[in-house]
């Protein structure tokens, strides 16, 4: 994969440059800028995969670095702790702080969440100043002892490479991360969180975690800095470090691997520049952050990047295929269907009630294994809300709903999914950015059985895994067509293909019971034979479809069983030939008068 | 997408090294004198006033020839009030610009955070300013290399307590200060110079660098019954604390050390009427003929109207006394090397503006501070000004 | 009971300074879901600027009203420059980095043209305190929530009963069907930030002469108010300014019962509290989003 010898690539030329760096013999005060420097790239490394990749904005990353710098130090002043218990005290405390700062994600996001981390930052400041006793007040800490580690002195010399091999690790678990389902699953609740809680990604958990790794990061980077300045004082880490941690990484690029390492030079070496321009300093710095914003919103990498791009791709036709392709083996895809005859959902009573709405009204639903059941009804009937409920985006008001006999009313959707629920959605929703396979890799989440340590060590398992999922990732692509366009961006393919995506991407997820939510609107006459052939082919296979569509023709010729739906009330269920001669139904669409009408169409269309 | 990683990391890699490798450290020290100091930021007129006091000792020296033959320069670097840039330029001064002297700043906790880079380089330092006992006075006892030509907190304390205690009519006194390193770190020495007195603080308060309301904490310290309180604040907090006063109706009488300057005249204006101030110099009033002289030159340099400009009068004067201790000290030791300068500090006598120096330093940890407990003055304002108590209705009849 | 009144009355003034300020940032939130982020700058920016015009000899008024059109001016440039461009995509987070770099120039400009010691702006309401039942303030002080509350009831006549009001409430609820309406959205939001920053001027200009401008005067008060509006909901104005005339007082009390110093760590630990408990803000409406 290119990814990997891009990483292979930075990794060596960073150990090169320090290596040569040394053989320089810098002077007392360029070593101490420099290991600065790479302490501040751990913290950036961090904030970069809570921003790039979970996309949630913290503007108190400082607080975390000096939550870590303090627990440190203090350990080693107060208590005489060892350089490494030291700091690894300091990465779990940070590391604590860094999952109860997560947990506001689970209801505010985007400017929300960075007034709370701003709070939280001016809370952790406020407490540094007064606490006296335990942080010294404004004076801080001072007389820390130098490191020690198995009676090795850490001395500048030798510090130097401990601080490096710090970053190297940084990262190395920046990359692990990123590239894996971890990593993938913070892309993706990013980018439509409704999608990835359809796909089984515990939202709470993966921004959990995302908060966790930058928070120990941070910490990591604050104990270094102790035992490199030998004392610390609560000036270090101010808003406006954040505001700088927040500018490097926006520098560098958001999102890249090399971004941060880039962003931080650069900010670091421009301060010490700067220095020269005396009072003036602090205005250059205002000015540089507005210009980059300006010239270079994405950064450098992702500037550069777009450049390189520009240049050399080539535009190329992809081919679509037909689908579905009947020549991929389905069983290996999906697994075993559900034998016949079993009741795969059933609901009872259900309603739901918006305010003074209800829009869902005593439904009850009795689905069969492999078969096709039809939702259909005039708009505002209620349809999506009933997929809603089953895929457990809404909680019913009252009513029960069971799946394969256990009740899953008011169950949280990423659990459903697990259990083999899927879904597409009315507006595809896509995860934009990433592109096609990676959107179906996404779909393999809940199916992963490697853990976050096997992916952070990348052991046999992890590999295993990996290759297995892309190999069916692919198949499944070829599936609905799509082979040519797994590297497109997602958000680039034409509507139709949207849909395909949509629809291997729940497949994936190997589901027992697959809701499609108007998959038939917007596409061509032709993709609707295609989609029906799919859905039937689906059943045949023992995987069981309710589908909630308009295309009246498309779920009558298709359908196992229709049930109708009208102001939330069920007014017709049965086989499709009886649903459509049934008056009220024909009244709910046409309104009255409409019964003649109606038979003198279907009349028609049957000739 | 590798081959841009490469190049912008090339790049990088290329100005980097450029921007690292500087000139080797040279063997003898520069005939110049750097500081670190806020230049920028809410305390930058105290950067400032350094300054002016370093530069006028150093255009009248070099005027006259400079020292040892070679002219002083002077080189300011900005720390933005933080300890830990502090840090990196002193390393800057020791190392890349291997000056013979560094002088301090303004804040404590920068003093504090330098004192064992300094002592890694061996290099002399000069405070000014920072009043910190512990800057000087080290918990181990060895300091070997950081002297002072300024107040120390510790004598600056019981100079407040006795003057207090001399005008409080029912003997209660109370102690505001900022929360900041320089008012934390003065609380010790204040409560230990009450304690040698035998009386005990009836209240202590302390607050937040740019409130604007201390109501809270006045309205306890007048319950308490203090006629009298001690302040470590500077001008901007001072003014809010003075209208709190105003609001309440409490008028208690203030002893202050050296944070409020002149600046205070100008936006508490009758407010400050009888405010008394711990000082080592007053720039305003009668002068002597040679500080005369000096400010003169002040003027028609910076440009200036009237004396209350300078902001930090005892800062100024105290920076000037020291360059000239500085260019005393190099004649002694013969050559701009760092150690025989440290070592012909405690040969230098002296006199300066702000008084005799005889000797300025002597080896005991105490006496790397050059101004004593007598040198010490108070000002008071009287109508807006800060003058010598003696020139204002203030002073206390013996 | 007089320490209790004192605590009220000055914790009033305070608030009064959070619920303009935090008013100016509910006029830019409506307009674009954006703001200045680092609005404390014009409250700064008011008063600076009115002292300098005094002190060249305009009378007090007319340096204010002066103060108050530049700062005008100065927030519809933010909003064309550094915000419109940055804030396309729904959840768009670059108008906050521009926003501060701008808050950065403005403050270290003011810190070196204007200096940074703070500076007199004589008023009459500022001379001497009114005293009563044990408690004392100065009646300038008090004009800030009577202010705070008149310019609440201003914008809610200006928004129901003004063209201008409704089409700015229109692009506020929904820019592309203003805009099809013929109002144009672009337009709009420069007049709200324009509005926003002569507000937070004018609280700057009414507390300059009790505590003096200086240049660093609003990094910490803009953040604060930025905090209020989002506890409050951003949502209506009255709510903004009930929650930042309340946030004045609690913290008033706090300082007084609790800790002085560890007053910001209490206040905005309460405010992390609040927003956990209503995370669309106390007076915010919960928005269902159709699936």
């Amino acid at each position: 994969m290119k990814e990997r010898w891009q990483f292979l690539i930075i990794l060596a030329l960073g150990v090169a440059f320090l290596v040569v760096f040394r053989q320089t013999e810098p002077t007392g005060y360029q070593m101490g800028l420099m290991m600065r420097c790479m302490i501040l790239m751990i913290v950036t490394i961090g904030l970069n995969i809570l921003i790039g990749h979970a996309g949630l904005v913290s503007l108190g990353q400082a607080a975390l670095y000096g939550l870590g710098a303090y627990v440190a130090a203090w350990l080693a002043v107060k208590q005489g702790m060892q350089f490494l218990p030291a700091v690894a005290a300091g990465i779990i405390a940070t590391a604590i702080f860094g999952a109860i700062l997560a947990y506001p994600t689970v209801r505010v996001r985007g400017v929300y969440l960075a007034v709370i981390t701003i709070a939280f930052g001016l809370v952790f400041q406020n407490i540094l100043v007064e606490w006296l006793s335990v942080t010294g007040g404004t004076q801080g800490l001072i007389g820390i002892p130098r490191g020690n580690v198995f009676g090795i002195s850490l001395t500048r010399p030798i510090y130097f490479w401990v601080v490096a091999g710090c970053l190297i690790l940084a990262f190395i678990v920046q990359y692990n991360i990123i590239h894996s389902r971890y990593g993938r699953a913070m892309r993706a609740t990013a980018q439509s969180e409704n999608a990835a809680k359809a796909l089984g990604i515990n939202l709470a958990g993966t921004r959990t975690l995302a908060f966790v790794i930058s928070a120990a990061l941070a910490g990591l980077a604050g104990g270094l800095y102790t035992f490199l300045n030998l004392f610390v004082n609560y000036e270090t880490f101010t808003f406006f470090h954040s505001v700088s941690f927040l500018l490097m990484v926006i520098l560098g690029g958001t999102g890249s691997l090399a971004g941060p390492l880039i962003g931080t030079s650069i900010l670091v070496y421009i301060a010490e520049i700067l220095q020269d321009l005396q009072e003036w300093q602090i205005l250059a710095y205002g000015v540089l952050l507005a210009v980059v914003m300006f010239v270079m919103p994405r950064g450098i990498v992702g500037t550069a990047g777009e450049l390189y791009a520009r240049l050399t791709t080539k535009p190329r036709a992809r081919e679509t295929q037909a689908w579905p392709n009947r020549s991929v083996p389905l069983a290996d895809i999906h697994g075993e269907g559900t034998e016949r005859g079993q009741l795969v959902l059933k609901t009872d009573g259900l309603t739901l009630r918006f305010g003074g709405l209800t829009a869902v009204d005593n439904v009850k639903l009795e689905v069969s294994s492999g078969t096709v059941h039809a939702l259909i009804g005039p708009n505002g009937a209620g349809k999506s809300s009933v997929l809603n409920l089953i895929s457990g985006f809404y909680t019913p008001t009252s009513g029960t709903i069971a799946f394969f006999g256990n009740s899953i009313a008011g169950h949280p959707s990423y659990e459903l999914a697990r259990r083999g629920i899927a879904r597409t959605f009315q507006n595809t929703e896509l995860f934009g950015q990433m592109n096609v396979l990676e959107n179906v890799l996404v779909g393999f989440h809940a199916h992963y059985r490697n853990t976050l340590f096997e992916t952070l060590f990348r052991l046999p398992r992890f590999g295993h895994e990996e290759r297995r999922f892309l190999a069916q990732a692919h198949q499944l692509l070829n599936f609905v067509g799509l082979s040519d366009y797994a590297e497109e961006e997602a958000r680039n393919l034409p509507f139709g293909h949207q849909r395909r995506l949509e629809i291997a991407r729940a497949l994936a997820l190997r589901p027992k019971l697959l809701l499609l939510d108007e998959p038939a609107a917007g596409l061509t006459h032709g993709e609707i034979e295609d989609l029906k052939a799919l859905i039937r082919l689906l059943a045949d296979n023992g995987v069981t479809v309710i589908l909630v569509e308009h295309h009246v023709e498309m779920v009558m010729t298709v359908s196992d069983h229709v049930t109708v739906l009208d102001y939330g009330r069920v007014i017709a269920s049965g086989s499709a030939a009886q649903v459509q001669d049934n008056p009220q139904v024909i009244e709910a669409y046409f309104g009255t008068g409409g019964a003649e009408f109606a038979r003198q169409h279907a009349v028609a269309a049957a000739k | 997408m590798i081959r841009t990683s490469f190049t912008a990391l090339l790049a990088l890699t290329g100005s980097v090294l450029a921007l690292s490798c500087g000139p080797a450290a040279a063997q003898k020290a520069q005939p110049c004198i750097a500081g670190s100091w806020e230049l920028t930021g809410a305390l930058a007129h105290t950067g400032n006033a350094v300054k002016i006091g370093i530069e006028a000792a150093v255009d009248e020296i070099n005027a006259a020839g400079g020292v040892l033959g070679q002219k002083l320069r002077v080189i300011a670097y900005d720390d933005q009030g933080e300890p830990a840039r502090a840090v990196d330029n002193a390393r800057r001064i020791g190392e890349r610009d291997n000056c013979i002297v560094m002088i301090g700043g303004y804040r404590t906790p920068n003093a504090l955070a330098i004192r064992t880079v300094l002592a890694e380089m061996e290099q002399p330092w000069m405070g000014v300013i920072s009043a910190g006992t512990r800057v000087i006075e080290w918990e181990s006892g060895k300091n070997d290399w950081m002297f002072r030509v300024s107040a120390k907190d510790r004598w600056v304390a019981p100079f407040l307590v006795d003057n207090a205690l001399q005008r409080s009519k029912n003997g209660k006194i109370g102690f505001m200060f900022e929360a900041t390193g320089w008012g934390q770190g003065a609380v010790p020495d204040i409560e230990a110079a009450m304690k040698a007195k035998g009386v005990q603080l009836v209240g202590k308060e302390t607050f937040n660098i740019a409130d604007t309301d201390m109501s809270a904490q006045l309205i306890r310290l007048r319950d308490a019954g203090a006629d009298t309180l001690m302040f470590y604040t500077v001008d901007r907090e001072t003014d809010a604390i003075l209208r709190s006063m105003d609001r309440i109706g409490y008028k208690p009488t203030i002893v202050s050390a050296w944070g409020i300057g002149v600046q205070l005249g100008k936006t508490a204006g009758a407010l400050t009427e009888g405010v008394l101030v711990h000082g080592t110099f007053a720039w305003t009033g009668q002068l002597s003929p040679r500080a005369q002289g000096v400010w003169e030159r002040i003027k028609a340099k910076e440009k200036l109207k009237d004396p209350t400009e300078l902001v930090l009068p005892s800062g100024t004067a105290n920076a000037y006394d020291a360059v000239f201790i500085i260019a005393e000290a190099l004649k002694i030791a013969g050559a701009y090397d760092k150690k025989k300068l440290r070592d012909a500090f405690y040969q230098v006598k002296y006199e300066g503006i702000i008084g005799k120096y005889d000797p300025a330093f002597e080896k005991t940890a105490e006496r790397h501070d050059a101004i004593l407990p007598s040198q010490y003055k108070l000002l008071a304002y009287h109508k807006g000004v800060m003058l010598p108590v003696e020139q204002t209705p203030y002073a206390v009849k013996k | 009971m007089g320490e209790i009144l004192q605590y009220l009355l000055t914790g009033l003034s305070i608030g009064g300074i959070y619920a303009l300020v935090a008013l100016g940032f509910y006029i830019m939130w409506e307009a674009t879901k954006a703001a200045n982020f680092t609005h404390g700058d014009v409250y700064m920016f008011g008063a600076v600027v009115c002292v300098v015009l005094v002190e060249r000899g305009f009378p007090l008024l007319i340096a204010a009203a002066m103060a108050m059109v530049a700062a005008a001016a100065v927030g519809a440039l933010i909003e064309r420059l550094l915000v419109r461009p940055f804030n396309k995509e729904p959840n768009a987070i670059g108008w906050m980095l521009t926003t501060i770099a701008i808050g950065i120039v403005i403050e270290s400009t003011a810190t070196i043209t204007y200096g940074p010691l703070g500076r007199p702006l004589a008023s009459p309401l500022a001379e001497r305190p009114i005293r009563f039942g044990g408690a004392g303030i100065y009646p300038q002080e008090l004009l800030l929530p009577i202010v705070a509350i008149l310019a609440t009831i201003a914008l809610e006549l200006f928004y129901r009963r003004t063209t201008l009001g409704r089409a700015m409430r229109a692009v506020a609820v929904n820019p592309t069907a203003a805009g099809l309406m013929g109002i144009n959205p672009f337009r709009i939001a420069m007049i709200a930030y324009a509005l926003a920053a002569a507000i937070g001027a004018l609280a700057g200009i009414l507390i300059a002469p009790v505590v003096q401008a200086t240049p660093t005067m609003g990094a910490l008060i803009g953040l604060k108010a930025f905090g209020v509006a989002i506890v409050a909901g951003i949502a209506n104005a009255r709510g903004v300014v009930i929650v930042g005339i309340c946030y004045g007082v609690i913290e008033k009390f706090i300082e007084a019962y609790i800790s002085t110093g560890a007053r910001n760590a209490v206040g905005f630990t309460l405010m992390i509290l609040a927003l956990l408990l209503f995370p669309q803000g106390i007076f915010g409406r919960r928005e269902v989003v159709k699936v």
